[in-house]
């Protein structure tokens, strides 16, 4: 029959390094396809636009029960998200997530780095991240913490050189990421250090 | 304005093109129309009231006209226009989208001046000029023009094939401990972060270290 | 650490990202300025350029600008285009977020208005209040890079 389509449940953000998603559980209705659709709304559409609601159009009618919404939490401010079914005819009501959505809660894991002696000089190839992200580069001779140097790295395209090294002694480096959006840092990576070696690379 | 009847077809893709704030106005010819087709160029610049016609670009047969004068003042943003004429038929006046200097002109890459020890190479990085009005006028750095520009410079071991990536404000770099008789190829980029800009990168400049000098 | 991107006006201090505001204004730059067929009156530039502010009146113009776009501007852009809308909604919302930290300094009184500030604004108001509630909306915000590029 034409029971009322239940309204999708256990909506939920995942959202790591900026990057935000919106799941929920499927809504089963035998022998049919179930699509559904998503719509955000901000705190400038709450105060200021009749608290209006912005569809995301390659969320519209799918069957998946998760939608990449990282481009259109795209400011550091409270969000509503919500999400409804569709079988033919047949409209579920909104099923909203619970609370605000603010990115500034995103999770932010520290950047996989590796650290590269090439002669007397210091590399660290750093994984590209996206355009939100910078690195904070902390590297040191080893037992010298106190006189730790740092460095802002912005393009991770190749190796970035950070400094020439004595033969001899270990240099340290470890690095964190910085989102500029939402001013936060994310832990720093595992230290790793090396030695130069007239010219060839030495893993400690 | 007394114009003809205009029932000619109109110039196409009329648009700015900028290099270093070398502003130049560009468009394709009518459709279907062969020699002959002459032009007309006029320019306003937004929010002012009035066209003002760009007299070197009247009646050329030529496609494209220098305005690098006219919309040198890079916190204004400008329109321009151009109308054909052939057989005593004419087009409609066709326009550019608003041209914004700052943030539509193409950068240059940077030129670069290296040079080499035993042990080490030196490069000494030259933004590029903004146009000038001639030669003899006063040369104005992009520099100036974006307080912000960043070089990035990358150098080439040509020997362990490993390439190294520097990120600099000031224009020289310094890259000591190197080895002896060895090729290094440097190449740089001008990178403008508000608003964001960035040029090509230049093309290499290789140079060798000296040899080590026998003891 | 790296820092935001810091503005200062006068005491008030101000972290802000304009990257994103940037990078969303520019993916629909073309479409909002052809919207716009006025080439004969601007906002924000005409018949006074915002560079021509003291630097002592920054804050107080800015505050007003940011209350500006977001109390009258973004609300009258609404298109058909739902990509259009949507990063009129992302520039919106980073607008309320400095509209919000631009009050702080407001409270504070570290963002004093003046007398040419008071002249400026009210000249920008009556450019607005010369054209139809949309056309001036649609310009204002065909502007923004006039004022992303006088606050950088």
């Amino acid at each position: 029959g034409d029971a009322l389509l239940p309204a999708p449940q256990n909506i939920s953000i995942l959202s790591t390094n900026m990057k935000h998603f919106l799941t929920w559980s499927p809504v089963i209705v035998q022998g049919e396809t179930v699509r559904y659709s998503v719509e955000f709304q901000g705190e400038y559409e709450r105060e200021y636009a009749n608290e209006s609601w912005i569809p995301i159009c390659e969320c519209s009618l799918i069957t998946a029960t998760v939608c990449n919404i990282t481009e259109d939490i795209s400011a550091t401010v409270a969000y509503n998200l919500r999400v409804r079914a569709d079988v033919g005819a047949r409209r579920s009501e909104w099923g909203a997530l619970k609370g605000f959505f603010n990115r500034i809660t995103t999770s932010l894991t520290p950047p996989l780095m590796k650290v590269i002696a090439d002669g007397y000089h210091l590399l660290v190839e750093l994984e590209d991240m996206g355009p939100a992200f910078q690195f904070c580069v902390l590297y040191w001779k080893k037992g010298q913490e106190s006189r730790m140097q740092q460095k802002v790295v912005k393009e991770v395209s190749s190796a970035v050189h950070l400094d020439t090294m004595e033969a001899g002694p270990d240099y340290c480096v470890k690095a964190q990421t910085y989102v500029e959006a939402i001013n936060r840092n994310s832990s720093f990576s595992q230290t790793q250090c090396v030695r130069a070696q007239g010219g060839r690379s030495v893993w400690l | 304005s007394g114009e003809l009847y205009c029932s000619l077809p109109n110039p196409r893709n009329v648009h700015f093109e900028s290099i270093n704030m070398k502003n130049v106005l560009h468009w394709s010819a009518p459709e279907g129309t062969g020699d002959g087709v002459l032009y007309k160029v006029k320019y306003s610049v937004y929010g002012v009231g009035k066209w003002i016609r760009k007299p070197e670009c009247r009646n050329i047969n030529r496609t494209w006209c220098d305005l690098s004068s006219e919309t040198s003042d890079y916190e204004e943003q400008y329109y321009a226009s151009v109308k054909a004429f052939l057989n005593g038929m004419c087009s409609d006046w066709m326009e550019t989208t608003r041209f914004n200097p700052l943030t539509d002109t193409k950068i240059d890459p940077p030129m670069l001046s290296v040079s080499s020890t035993e042990k080490s190479i030196s490069i000494i990085l030259t933004a590029p000029e903004k146009w000038k009005r001639s030669p003899e006028g006063e040369a104005v750095s992009l520099l100036q023009v974006y307080p912000g520009l960043q070089y990035n410079v990358s150098v080439l071991n040509k020997k362990t094939k490993k390439r190294w990536f520097f990120s600099i404000s000031n224009n020289t770099l310094v890259v000591p401990w190197l080895e002896p008789g060895t090729a290094y190829c440097v190449s740089a980029q001008i990178y403008v972060t508000t608003p964001l800009l960035h040029s090509g990168f230049s093309k290499e400049y290789c140079i060798a270290t000296l040899k080590e000098k026998m003891a | 650490t790296a820092g935001n991107k810091i503005f200062h006006f006068g005491p008030c201090r101000i972290s802000m990202s304009m990257t994103e505001i940037r990078s969303s204004f520019t993916a629909i730059k073309a479409n909002i300025q052809a919207r716009d067929p006025i080439r004969t009156l601007s906002i924000l530039s005409h018949p006074h350029s915002l560079h021509k502010v003291k630097s002592s009146d920054r804050c107080c113009i800015t505050h007003h600008l940011f209350n500006f776009y977001v109390d009258k501007v973004f609300k009258h852009c609404k298109t058909e285009d739902s990509y259009v809308n949507r990063k009129i909604s992302s520039i919106a919302n980073s607008f309320l977020s400095v509209k919000r930290k631009l009050e702080q300094c407001h409270k504070q009184n570290k963002c004093m208005c003046g007398q040419e500030s008071a002249e400026k604004f009210k000249q920008i108001l009556a450019n607005y209040e010369g054209l139809n509630v949309i056309a001036a909306a649609i310009k204002s915000l065909g502007e923004l890079d006039i004022l992303l590029n006088w606050m950088e």
